[in-house]
């Protein structure tokens, strides 16, 4: 068996931005494998953010502030590493989709972060082709971001930081500003990078009916600390989660106060046709 | 009353139109959603309203009048359109200014705008920033006093675009509970959005928007139950509609939100075997 | 196509300055069209330029040759950009060893000039929507009236900013004072005609003020 292995590392971390005598972070404990697809969720001003900005380096280097504890990325330390190292282990997508393109066409702006490390040009080609390919954009390749749909925006923001090839992946509300139809293909793409080239997927997201068939693990923030961490399935069943501002999808809601009534289904499902196909079959043992 | 009759729309230095033959009703005390893929032209409808933008053909008449005889603030006094984004409204030094803002350009009296802010400072939980630069206040907060100042005003009509965006739940709950509330002092709320799941609670008129023409306009049970019409323009089935589709005839109506569901599952359940 | 090096000398002197803005426009005969808004835009403005020269108390002829000294200005520099795309312009900045951080707010600010131009659309549908009427009152009043659309412009672009930043950071921007380019300009036989015709330009026109006195 394969020993996975543990890619970010939060210990007994808290910070508070400077100006501010609120700790926004309260003491973090917390460890991700790789290859895991995580999904942070939490009422607005939990922290979520905060933390996202504490893996790739954006805090402590851009955003000054008390730093306490330690978190380790990929066995660098991350107050000790410039962000421009660990740009090329973490890609970050932000959540307007219009603010993290800078260059006129799509293709120089998927380049961009290669150009800022010195690759060489045909290295750029062959990894600028691969990322075009693989989100399916080749079609964008010569476009000016003015051309572009919000969607597709943000798989050239995905193939910016790909490039790079980075072994953890961060989304602060991707899918925020996207109609729903959009946002689920660019999930499913998630879930595909995810899933094949064995990158970690670290999401934060208000939408998380989205994300029930996707996500495998999740954690809950509140005011700074972190209330609950396991996998989707077991949390999600927490009828408090609401209180948390996080919108269960009404299927699970449901099943969650038909089990406080006692009835119960034998597994927990995550979408409505299994659901009605599981309560019909098991409908005579309730 | 909001009437629209053969609404053509496009930009004077456009070749296509953007809104084709838009023929609809909104009368007063109703809540209505309007839903379609992004490009559907929602947005340019509802900036007819209040006129900001004016029919190339056809015509929007608000109150009898013909919008394009009216300007946008005498028509705004009636007819409020709150945007999705606060960041392209907020510039006030005060959270109070903020609020009276519009009240003052609309020449109100000094009295009526101190009622009126007060009023709006304590129904949305604001009085403790009366004195404070709006910028400050959490993104939340900032559509709050968005909302806040449009109501401020009390228009006939509450018209907004996108309000669930980043919202989260508790957010949304609160934001059902105004509507419901502007809805009982016969005010129409007209809604543009993309979450099916806080649309289907409102339980409201649906109007589908595809390619700039009203493709279905009916009662929101009927409208998301059209398949045709949801690929068309690319939205879901609200979760409890589907489950409702999917054990039909076990229960006898769709629910409305989970608590409705619970009940009419365990009648259903009691009553079969 | 590339057009790079349109250094297009902007040497205005002063007397003949007739005779190369005339020379400038035949030469660019494509661009005319859209050059000529330019023109008619900045048309206000050198009616304004001439008439407060007038005031002041210049005489005719030197109040001409400023106003031509604007227009000449004016429609070089257009056709400049008329003719380079910012792609090409950033490109003939990295190779004059430009400070990356200087090419870059170039690149940005161009990119994002259509997007802030939106924004302003935007804020002002917003105001209107809340009874602002900018087109009324004097002249006090409808400067007061900018500052709803102001106020939220600045802020806006500020947070753009700093959203720009986060977003530069996270790729990298300054890993390593060695930069490669995934394009690269390249000298044709073209440009280095262009070169040397406009060499031959600027010192024929130097050579023959010195010593034909025009």
């Amino acid at each position: 068996m394969e020993t996975l292995t543990t890619l970010i590392q939060f210990a007994d971390f808290s910070f508070s931005y400077s100006g501010s005598s609120d700790l926004i972070l309260k003491n973090i404990n917390l460890s991700i494998e790789e290859g895991e697809f995580v999904l942070l969720v939490g009422p607005s001003g939990c922290g979520k953010s905060t933390l996202l900005r504490c893996i790739n380096g954006l805090i402590p280097h851009l955003y000054n502030g008390m730093y306490q504890g330690k978190v380790v990325v990929d066995n660098k330390v991350v107050s000790e590493t410039d962000i421009s190292e660990l740009a090329t282990k973490v890609g970050f997508v932000f959540q307007n989709p219009e603010n993290q393109i800078f260059m006129f066409s799509v293709e120089k702006d998927i380049v961009f972060g290669l150009e800022n490390m010195g690759v060489e040009r045909e290295e750029m080609r062959k990894r600028l082709d691969w990322a075009l390919r693989i989100l399916d954009i080749e079609d964008l390749r010569y476009k000016a971001p003015y051309e572009l749909s919000d969607g597709q925006k943000q798989r050239v923001a995905i193939a910016g930081t790909l490039v790079m090839r980075p072994k953890i992946l961060i989304l602060d509300e991707p899918t925020s500003l996207l109609d729903p139809k959009t946002a689920r293909d660019f999930i499913l793409t998630l879930k595909e990078l995810n899933k094949e080239l064995n990158i970690t997927v670290i999401a934060v997201e208000h939408r998380i009916d989205l994300l029930t068939n996707v996500a495998d693990r999740i954690i809950v923030m509140d005011n700074g600390e972190i209330l609950c961490d396991g996998s989707l399935r077991d949390i999600i069943q927490r009828r408090n989660l609401h209180l948390y501002g996080v919108a269960v999808p009404p299927i699970i809601g449901l099943q969650n106060t038909l089990s406080e009534y006692g009835i119960g289904l034998s597994r927990l499902c995550l979408n409505v046709k299994e659901f009605a196909e599981l309560l019909r079959r098991e409908e005579y043992k309730l | 009353m909001i009437e629209i009759k053969s609404l053509y729309f496009k930009y004077s230095n456009a070749k296509d139109y953007i809104l084709k033959d838009v023929s609809l009703k909104i009368g007063l005390g109703e809540v209505v959603a309007i839903m379609g893929s992004n490009g559907s032209g929602k947005t340019t409808l509802i900036k007819h309203f209040n006129g900001l933008l004016k029919p190339s053909e056809g015509s929007v008449k608000v109150f009898g009048k013909d919008t394009r005889n009216d300007s946008v603030a005498s028509l705004s006094k009636r007819i409020g359109l709150v945007f999705q984004n606060p960041g392209h409204q907020i510039f006030s030094d005060t959270v109070w200014n903020e609020l009276a803002f519009a009240l003052k350009n609309f020449g109100l009296e000094d009295d009526v705008i101190n009622r009126r802010v007060k009023w709006a400072l304590e129904f949305f939980n604001l009085v403790q920033y009366k004195d404070t630069s709006p910028l400050l206040l959490s993104g939340g907060e900032k559509k709050r006093l968005c909302l806040a100042s449009v109501l401020a005003w009390n228009p006939d009509y509450v018209v907004l675009d996108e309000p669930t965006v980043g919202q989260d739940f508790l957010q949304k709950e609160k934001l059902r509970e105004v509507i419901k509330m502007l809805v009982t002092q016969n005010k129409s709320v007209v809604i543009v959005s993309h979450d099916v799941e806080f649309v289907w609670l409102l339980q409201p008129r649906l109007i589908l928007l595809s390619n700039g023409q009203v493709i279905r306009d009916g009662k929101c049970v009927d409208v998301f139950s059209d398949k045709e019409a949801r690929q068309q323009c690319g939205i879901i089935m609200p979760q409890l509609l589907e489950l409702y589709e999917e054990l039909y005839p076990r229960i006898p109506h769709p629910p409305v939100d989970v608590l409705d569901a619970r009940a009419t599952l365990l009648r259903s359940l009691a009553r079969g075997a | 196509m590339l057009f790079s090096l349109s250094l297009l000398g902007n040497t205005i002197f002063q007397f003949i300055i007739i005779l190369s803005t005339i020379l400038f426009i035949g030469l660019i005969s494509k661009v005319l069209r859209r050059m000529s808004k330019t023109i008619m835009f900045s048309l206000s403005f050198l009616a304004m330029i001439f008439i407060i020269n007038i005031l002041v108390g210049y005489d005719i002829l030197f109040s001409i040759i400023v106003s031509l000294r604007f227009i000449s200005v004016v429609s070089s520099s257009s056709i400049f950009f008329l003719t380079s795309s910012p792609d090409e312009l950033e490109l003939v900045m990295k190779s004059l060893r430009l400070p990356y951080d200087l090419i870059f707010a170039f690149v940005t600010a161009v990119r994002f000039v259509p997007v802030i131009m939106l924004d302003a659309l935007q804020i002002l549908d917003s105001q209107r929507s809340r009874g602002l009427e900018i087109e009324k009152g004097n002249l006090v009043r409808r400067v007061k009236n900018y500052l709803p659309v102001l106020v939220p412009l600045i802020v806006q672009s500020i947070i753009r900013s700093e959203e720009l930043a986060e977003a530069m950071e996270s790729r990298a921007y300054g890993f390593s004072k060695k930069k490669t380019s995934y394009y690269s300009l390249h000298l044709r036989n073209r440009d280095y005609l262009m070169l040397v015709l406009c060499l031959t330009f600027v010192i024929s026109f130097i050579l023959s003020i010195y010593f034909l006195h025009i």
